[in-house]
């Protein structure tokens, strides 16, 4: 095979296998344009077809081909702009250039494109799962850039993938200092719309059985790192959506109910931590119980009820420091419109529920006894947990409480806030997450989607917004264990499997682990840890400076370590001790004779002295025919030289 | 595009001129120490150094660790590939410069003996003169090889280089490194055979040709005496086993055929003439005759072989330049 086949092989390899890296990211018509151009690229320049003669004619289709394809990415995404419109442009365009590459420096066209397509899925996906793969494109990028250079042959192909491992292994410390210490200027040159993610979570919205649906789901939903000790389980109401608007049936959040919110005094020892959101394509984070001031610029705690949200919807990854306390206390009444927006029930529906609110709160001596009188007759009157509560009619709290007796969280918090309100009573319900599973590994908790949770808010004047969670009477294991222990029968099966069997959960746990500590320490890395790290360093007020020092250290360093590395390989030009001496030499005869002349070889200039200072001649002869002998001779051994050296120091005049 | 490349030819002159000051002339052989070894990145190596920056922007644009990452490691890795190109270079050493002649229009050949004493075997390195095209050759480990530079030869006489330029852009071809053995080595162009004139008659100087070999139709000459250098098989063996010693057979050619070409009894342009000349020496080879040479002053008595050839068209290609030959 030719050195320019094999030139376009490499290319096109390197180029598929970026293709690929896009699979599940990118059109798959986009996909299969790319892998068809590839394949028959990969036939051609193994000889398997022959390329077919281009015509005058050939360049226009060419073109057409080119604006159609151009076309159709433009009307399948409705823009040219935005991620997933430019990496389906750049694999059609690749596409075509694979058709038409003829020259090594097509090749390197081709490479190039490979290395964008490269680029476009890291914007996409950042998890530790593709970063082999990512590795193994960039190893045979370089290893194709050696091939296509490569125009005389020297390089077997398993030569060139050795040499830019090598080359690679040696660039890695570089990659490390740049990526600690590379100054990161924050904020965005450019903006692109990012696609719209798959997600699953939480809504602004809880119907009966809208949470047993969610709570099925094994996957993450975010995970929580504590500094110092974690809070018990039973404590981790972390707080999602508030819904405060009910119609009988579903609870939503109404935008327009806002009033001043009461003042809360924090009590006892903050709880710091960190949060890592999966995105939800909502704008809810979650925090645990009760945050005590908005983590990010971005974020904003409404002031009615204390429910954070942030600008956009979360669609990536987002990590947020937060600090909350497990007690507060309430030092300024609720208003007016806070008591009306709050006790608001539509009037027509659950009037069994109702009924039974207004018989209890008679019997009851003030709101805080009437509220333990519900729990109770939550907890005496056969009420059970289940993920499968059945229908419900549209007076959805008649049915969980007095037809079906069955209920999820969701059901439970619905009943007890409409039997508040009923009685006067402000009250809302709160979605969430409860609980989550310790990772002792990574030192974390997974919270999952099966850890969703809904509790309730009641104001009670003594206390103020104070929460109590009535599936915690019905089902009082739920506190201390997630669904997923509590009810694995009716939980699906390859889900309870993962759960139950050790060895895989253990396997899962370490995953997840591995994942969270690559996603901290390595996706998450910006100039806050950059200057984090710094401060580590011993540096006491680090900033840009700082940075650009550090920087520029390291990299001074490496470069040294690569001259020193690589010097090994080279071959010491030998010094010319021969050489040296005989100029040595010379330099004391020029002292008590005459200098050589620059044209005087050795034997002449010996003669010469010999001929002037006659008590010399004979060690000169022979100082000069040694050196004769030596400088071109053959081979002179080491210790010829040494001997010749010896001669020299020894020669005094 | 034509802008562009002036500017090119001349900034790399410049370069040559100035390595020229600071190295000074070179004498055989020259090993190519780090002092210098010169690089810059090739066109492929800025393109590379384009599409990192455009990576980097990017991963700076969208925080994006990975990219960031990936981004760094290729950066490394383009920096490595220069310091692996320099390293090819530094430590070979140009051993020895022959060259081969020919006729104008053909090409002369230089013939650079290039060496490594390192372990690594040194390979892709690109030998050029000026006006040459790049010939390849690859260096084992600890061994030597040979690079064949040919030079088109336009104009009859010597053609001479005072710079032979070694450079790699080996293995990544993101950089080239080069540097300049400031030797002289020169080939000669010899005037290329034409001419439809008849070739001046033979001449025979009687007897004055003996030879040992026997070309054609030569008679015997008798024996003389063995002399060093004679081929056992012109020895008269016979004569030996009769205990006469080591004689030798020689022949002569029955009217001595030879020739002699002179460039005086050509008419016409003196590029024409000495071109006629060539073609009659050309001619005069193929058939083995014996033939001599006349241009001026200058003489060569008649003989024959491939040596006699070249000291002849040697002859042709200098006359005129006033060079001794």
């Amino acid at each position: 095979m030719n050195t320019l086949a094999r030139s376009h092989i490499a290319a096109t390899l390197v180029f598929s296998a970026s293709v690929l890296l896009l699979a599940g990211k990118a059109p798959p018509w986009c996909l299969a344009i790319a892998m068809l151009a590839a394949a028959w690229r990969l036939m051609v320049a193994s000889g398997r077809l022959t390329v077919p003669k281009v015509r005058v004619g050939a360049r226009f289709v060419l073109g057409a081909v080119t604006a159609a394809l151009v076309v159709a990415v433009a009307l399948s995404f409705r823009t040219l702009n935005g991620l997933a419109a430019g990496s389906a442009l750049l694999l059609v365009m690749g596409a075509l250039k694979l058709l038409e590459a003829r020259s090594r420096r097509d090749d390197g066209i081709v490479i190039a494109v490979a290395l964008f397509l490269l680029l476009a899925a890291t914007l996409a996906t950042q998890s530790l799962a593709s970063l082999p793969l990512y590795l193994v494109v960039v190893w045979g990028a370089c290893a194709a850039i050696a091939i296509v250079s490569d125009q005389g042959g020297a390089l077997a192909p398993r030569a060139a993938m050795r040499l830019a491992a090598r080359a690679l292994a040696m660039a890695i410390p570089l990659a490390v200092a740049c990526f600690l210490f590379f100054p990161r200027f924050g904020g965005q040159f450019w903006a692109f719309q990012r696609g719209e993610q798959a997600a699953s979570g939480l809504s602004d919205e809880m119907s009966p059985g809208s949470i047993s649906r969610l709570a099925i789901e094994y996957d993450p939903a975010f995970r929580v790192r504590f500094e110092g000790n974690p809070p018990p389980r039973s404590a981790l109401y972390f707080r999602g959506p508030v819904l405060n608007d009910f119609d009988g049936f579903t609870w939503r959040r109404a935008r327009s109910k806002l009033y001043v919110g009461s003042q809360i005094v924090m009590e006892g020892e903050p709880l710091r931590y960190r949060v890592t959101l999966e995105p939800t394509n909502q704008p809810w984070p979650y925090t645990l119980d009760t945050l005590s001031a908005v983590p990010q610029r971005d974020m904003f705690m409404a002031p009615s009820d204390r429910q954070l949200s942030t600008s956009t919807r979360i669609t990536g990854v987002l990590s947020y420091d937060a600090v909350s306390y497990l007690r507060t206390r309430t030092v300024s009444p609720l208003t007016a419109l806070g008591r009306r927006h709050e006790t608001t029930l539509p009037v027509d529906r659950n009037p069994r529920a109702r009924a039974l609110a207004l018989q209890l709160r008679a019997q009851s001596t003030n709101d805080a006894d009437f509220a333990r009188r519900v729990l109770a007759w939550f907890r005496d009157n056969g009420l059970r947990y289940s993920l499968e509560p059945g229908t419900t009619s549209l007076d959805s709290v008649d049915s969980t409480l007095f037809d079906n007796k069955l209920g999820f969280c969701g059901h439970f918090a619905s009943a007890y806030a409409t039997m508040m309100r009923a009685a006067g009573i402000p009250a809302r319900v709160v979605t969430g997450y409860l609980g989550g599973e310790w990772n002792p590994l990574g030192s974390y908790f997974i919270v999952r989607q099966s850890d969703a949770h809904a509790w309730n808010e009641v104001w009670l004047d003594d206390t103020g917004w104070t929460r109590i969670d009535p599936t915690a009477v019905v089902a009082p294991e739920r506190l201390g264990s997630g669904i997923f222990d509590l009810m694995s029968d009716s939980l699906p099966a390859t889900s309870s499997f993962l759960h139950n069997n050790p060895f895989l959960f253990r396997l899962q746990q370490a995953w997840d682990g591995a994942n969270n500590w690559w996603r901290e320490r390595v996706v998450e890395f910006d100039t806050r840890s950059q200057l984090n790290l710094l401060r580590k360093l011993g540096i006491e007020s680090p900033d840009w400076h700082h940075l650009g020092w550090a920087f520029a250290a390291g990299l001074l360093a490496w470069i040294a370590w690569v001259s020193l590395a690589l010097r090994r390989g080279v071959a010491r030009v030998k010094p010319d001790r021969i050489g040296r001496a005989w100029l040595r030499a010379t330099r004391k005869l020029a002292r008590v004779a005459s200098a050589r002349a620059a044209a005087e070889g050795p034997m002449d200039y010996a003669r010469r002295i010999g001929g002037a200072r006659p008590d010399l001649a004979d060690r000169v002869l022979s100082l000069a025919s040694r050196y004769a002998k030596l400088r071109y001779g053959r081979e002179a051994s080491h210790r010829d030289i040494d001997d010749f050296e010896r001669e020299v120091r020894n020669f005094a005049v | 595009m034509h802008l562009s490349a002036n500017l090119k030819a001349t900034l790399r002159r410049r370069m040559a001129a100035w390595a020229r000051r600071r190295q000074g002339d070179d004498a055989l052989p020259v090993t190519v120490t780090a002092r210098r070894v010169y690089i810059l990145p090739t066109r492929g190596g800025f393109a590379f150094a384009a599409l990192t920056f455009v990576m980097l922007l990017a991963g700076l644009n969208y925080s994006n660790s990975i990219a960031l990452l990936i981004t760094f490691l290729l950066a490394g890795f383009g920096m490595i590939a220069m310091h692996l190109t320099h390293r090819n270079l530094v430590g070979v050493s140009l051993k020895a410069v022959a060259s081969a002649d020919a006729f104008v229009g053909e090409h002369g050949r230089l013939l650079l003996t290039i060496e490594s004493a390192a372990d690594t075997a040194r390979l892709g390195l690109d030998c050029e003169v000026e006006g040459s095209a790049r010939s390849a050759v690859n260096v084992p480990a600890r061994g030597s090889a040979r690079a064949d530079v040919s030079l088109t030869l336009t104009r009859r006489g010597r053609l001479t280089v005072d710079r032979i330029k070694i450079s790699t852009a080996f293995p990544f071809g993101l950089f080239r490194a080069w540097t300049y053995a400031h030797l002289r080595a020169s080939v000669l162009a010899w005037p290329v055979p034409r001419g439809r004139r008849e070739a001046p008659p033979e001449i025979s100087s009687g007897g004055s040709a003996t030879a040992v070999h026997r070309v054609g139709d030569e008679e015997w000459a008798g024996l003389r005496e063995f002399r060093s250098g004679d081929s056992p098989r012109q020895v008269a063996w016979g004569a030996y086993a009769r205990g006469r010693g080591l004689l030798v057979k020689t022949y002569q050619s029955p009217a001595a055929h030879q020739r002699m070409f002179d460039l005086a009894t050509l008419p016409g342009e003196l590029e024409q003439r000495l071109e006629q000349l060539s073609a009659w020496i050309v001619a005069a080879h193929a058939r083995g005759e014996r033939y001599g040479l006349k241009l001026g002053e200058h003489s060569l008595s008649p003989g024959s072989g491939n040596e006699h050839r070249e000291r002849c068209l040697t002859g042709l290609a200098l006359h005129g330049s006033g060079e001794p030959w």
